[in-house]
């Protein structure tokens, strides 16, 4: 069955031409019939790195599939620390675990993540920045590495982010594999405490669009909690027919 | 062989000249948690490239959630901040360690 896609038309014309554009790029590398061994929505990451900055993180996302047991009744959660070595550089620990309809929560691995800001906010006509991502999946004694291009772009109060990922999963026991994804996100520069936001993603069978919600709140001494919460929703057969996505961050130097 | 190292240094530097010159520059300085000048006057609709001096010896960060940016200055050290193009108009920010007394406006005409 053919999948429509449209982009609102509250978009200013340029977002809107840059929409289709990706949704373009996502039909491309949404791989149909791809193993679905990982879960895609995860999150979208910005391009910047604050010199001084520290941070505690907690991710978790939860599927649910009415035709697929495999990705029904999956919750993913991830536990964090990071901080920044310079004005460029920042880096990550992960700690991350699930659980299925079968398997209680247990501990499955540990991830090592560092973030590169290429270019100065507004300097060019886009923000770049690149994630390097190191995972090790114990259960599965399996190892993931991945390199991902971020890019942003501001139209007016609309911020548009994408990531590209290029991954490499390797281990004894299974079939080594190359991978892509793509995350996108619209973000409306509401107000600090309540900012909409639109997400898409593309990879390993997964191609899922949807709603997330942001908001900052800010305490003394510039620390702050972000908090992000949103629903995927798969739209083609093989894509989890929803992923709840859940995050919070606390800032603080 | 000297003179073609001259004329390529001559060339760079005109590169970078004209690199350099491709925004308007605004300077501004934090002193005791403060922000001076607090009223920056930039051109409307054009890009502006904004330095931004630490002279306290503690961190500041420069926030603004009208013009979109935020960005941490370690004391004693400058942040380059790329702002606009703007519409006429006055945009708020703040020194987030120092809210209560690092507060300034760019004022876009």
């Amino acid at each position: 069955m053919p999948v429509v896609l449209t982009v609102p038309t509250g978009f200013p014309p340029r977002v809107r031409t840059s929409g289709l554009l990706a949704l373009g790029c996502a039909a491309v590398l949404w791989q149909p019939g791809a193993r679905a061994d990982g879960v895609v929505v995860d999150r979208v990451y910005d391009p910047y790195v604050q010199p001084l900055e520290k941070e505690i993180e907690w991710r978790a996302v939860g599927q649910g599939d009415s035709d697929d047991d495999a990705l029904d009744n999956l919750q993913l959660q991830r536990l964090g620390i990071g901080r920044s070595f310079s004005d460029r550089w920042a880096g990550e620990i992960y700690l991350f675990g699930q659980n299925t309809e079968d398997q209680n929560f247990d501990f499955e691995g540990s991830e090592l993540e560092a973030k590169w800001q290429l270019t100065e906010q507004g300097e060019y006509a886009a923000d770049w920045g690149m994630l390097f991502e190191l995972e090790y999946e114990r259960n599965r004694q399996q190892w993931e590495a991945a390199t991902t291009l971020i890019s942003a772009r501001e139209w007016g109060r609309w911020t548009g982010t994408a990531n590209f990922a290029v991954l490499y999963e390797w281990s004894d026991d299974y079939v080594n594999e190359w991978e892509t994804q793509l995350r996108l996100q619209a973000r409306y520069r509401l107000s600090p405490k309540f900012e909409p936001m639109l997400e898409l993603y593309a990879g390993q069978g997964t191609l899922g669009l949807g709603p997330v919600m942001r908001g900052t709140k800010k305490f003394r001494a510039a620390r702050q909690l972000i908090w992000e919460a949103g629903v995927i929703l798969g739209i083609t057969e093989e894509s989890p027919d929803q992923t709840l996505r859940l995050s919070l961050e606390y800032e603080f130097y | 062989m000297v003179s073609c190292r001259k004329k390529i240094a001559a060339l760079l530097s005109l590169a970078a000249g004209v690199w350099g010159a491709g925004y308007p520059q605004v300077e501004l300085e934090i002193r005791d948690h403060l922000f001076t000048p607090s009223e920056l006057v930039v051109p409307a609709n054009t890009k502006v490239k904004l330095i931004v001096y630490n002279r306290d010896p503690t961190p500041e960060e420069f926030e603004s959630y009208q013009l979109n940016r935020e960005k941490v200055i370690i004391g004693g050290q400058r942040a380059i901040i790329f702002i606009g193009p703007l519409a006429p108009g006055e945009y708020p920010f703040f020194g987030e360690f120092n809210p209560k007394t690092a507060q300034g406006k760019v004022i876009a005409r």
